[in-house]
């Protein structure tokens, strides 16, 4: 990752942009569209517009994955072979708990 | 199974916005403490509160419905076994999902072994890199991205891609936190991300789907 403090904005090229794209990210917060110092560049490089607008919302949909769905359930076996393996163990050292319902 | 690492240590600080994202949920903090004192139907609720979460993070890691579920069974049976570890200075959803992180880094290191370096695995070859196309802004993706077609692009990236994606945008841990999970520098892991981010958007532009990767075709979405 290269230094980019002492980078022309209004005058980098769209080579220069795509280098330090992932140090806009990871220093705009996320968001390089709103970032006032890239505003004259990205007007004037429309295609960088669409890079980054579509990175962004790539970025802002991953979020609403952190929620899963209601289909995304493990079988149930995972539950039972934990039971299973609780039990065992608690015949052994750990003396663990058995719990039976979920 | 010995865990090192990062899932029971608990930052001195709780980090601030982790509670944003992982709210106190309805009834966990009394599950908690029960289960400290040996509760069994305490431990009961904390998997019905938290399986969901926790099995969709090994399957996004993992790509693999069988391994996934093997990982969720290990998680949980860790997390029973260290509960009593777990002050409250985070979020019980965020100390679960480091102690499950951490779970499947280390049987991903295992299989490494035998199968593929670490080093090969974080940086995909040349042929799954994402190609550096700027242009063709009638194939955009107009603002917009549909979870479901997001969810089976990232199923398809590359392991190492699929790993870095999923640690930031989705579980929201940061690059410093994400290169020490994975044993890497900070840098590497922005590139990662950045890589990653640009690998979807090709597989968004366009999308394959007969071309599902080796254990994939499980994964629903």
């Amino acid at each position: 990752m290269t230094e980019f403090q002492s980078l022309d904005f209004d005058k980098m090229t769209a080579a220069d942009f795509e280098q330090y794209l992932p140090e806009f990210f990871s220093n705009g917060d996320g968001h390089v569209s709103t970032d006032p110092r890239l505003q004259t560049f990205l007007k004037n490089n429309p295609d960088c517009a669409a890079l980054v607008r579509d990175l962004e919302a790539i970025a802002d949909q991953a979020r609403s994955l952190f929620e899963p769905t209601e289909d995304q359930d493990p079988s149930e076996a995972v539950w039972s072979n934990i039971q299973n393996k609780l039990k065992q163990s608690s015949a052994g050292e750990d003396d663990l708990p058995v719990p039976q319902t979920i | 199974m010995d865990v090192q690492g990062l899932q029971m240590t608990q930052p001195a600080h709780p980090t601030p916005g982790v509670f944003k994202r992982n709210p106190p949920i309805a009834g966990e903090a009394e599950a908690i403490e029960a289960a400290k004192n040996g509760d069994a139907e305490a431990f009961s609720k904390l998997y019905a509160l938290h399986k969901r979460r926790v099995y969709t993070l090994c399957l996004r890691m993992l790509g693999n419905v069988s391994e996934a579920e093997d990982m969720t069974q290990e998680a949980f049976l860790h997390l029973f076994r260290k509960i009593g570890s777990f002050r409250g200075e985070s979020a019980f959803s965020t100390w679960l999902h480091r102690l499950t992180v951490n779970l499947v880094l280390m049987h991903l290191r295992k299989k490494g072994l035998n199968l593929v370096s670490l080093e090969e695995t974080i940086n995909p070859s040349e042929e799954d890199a994402p190609k550096r196309d700027f242009g063709s802004r009638d194939l955009a993706l107009t603002g917009s991205v549909d979870r479901v077609a997001l969810e089976r692009a990232v199923a398809s990236l590359p392991p190492g891609y699929r790993m870095v994606f999923v640690l930031h945008d989705v579980e929201g841990f940061e690059n410093n936190e994400i290169a020490t999970m994975l044993e890497c520098s900070t840098g590497n892991s922005k590139s990662q991300l950045h890589k990653a981010r640009l690998k979807l958007r090709e597989l968004l532009r366009h999308p394959e789907p007969a071309a599902q990767p080796n254990g994939l075709k499980e994964v629903t979405v």
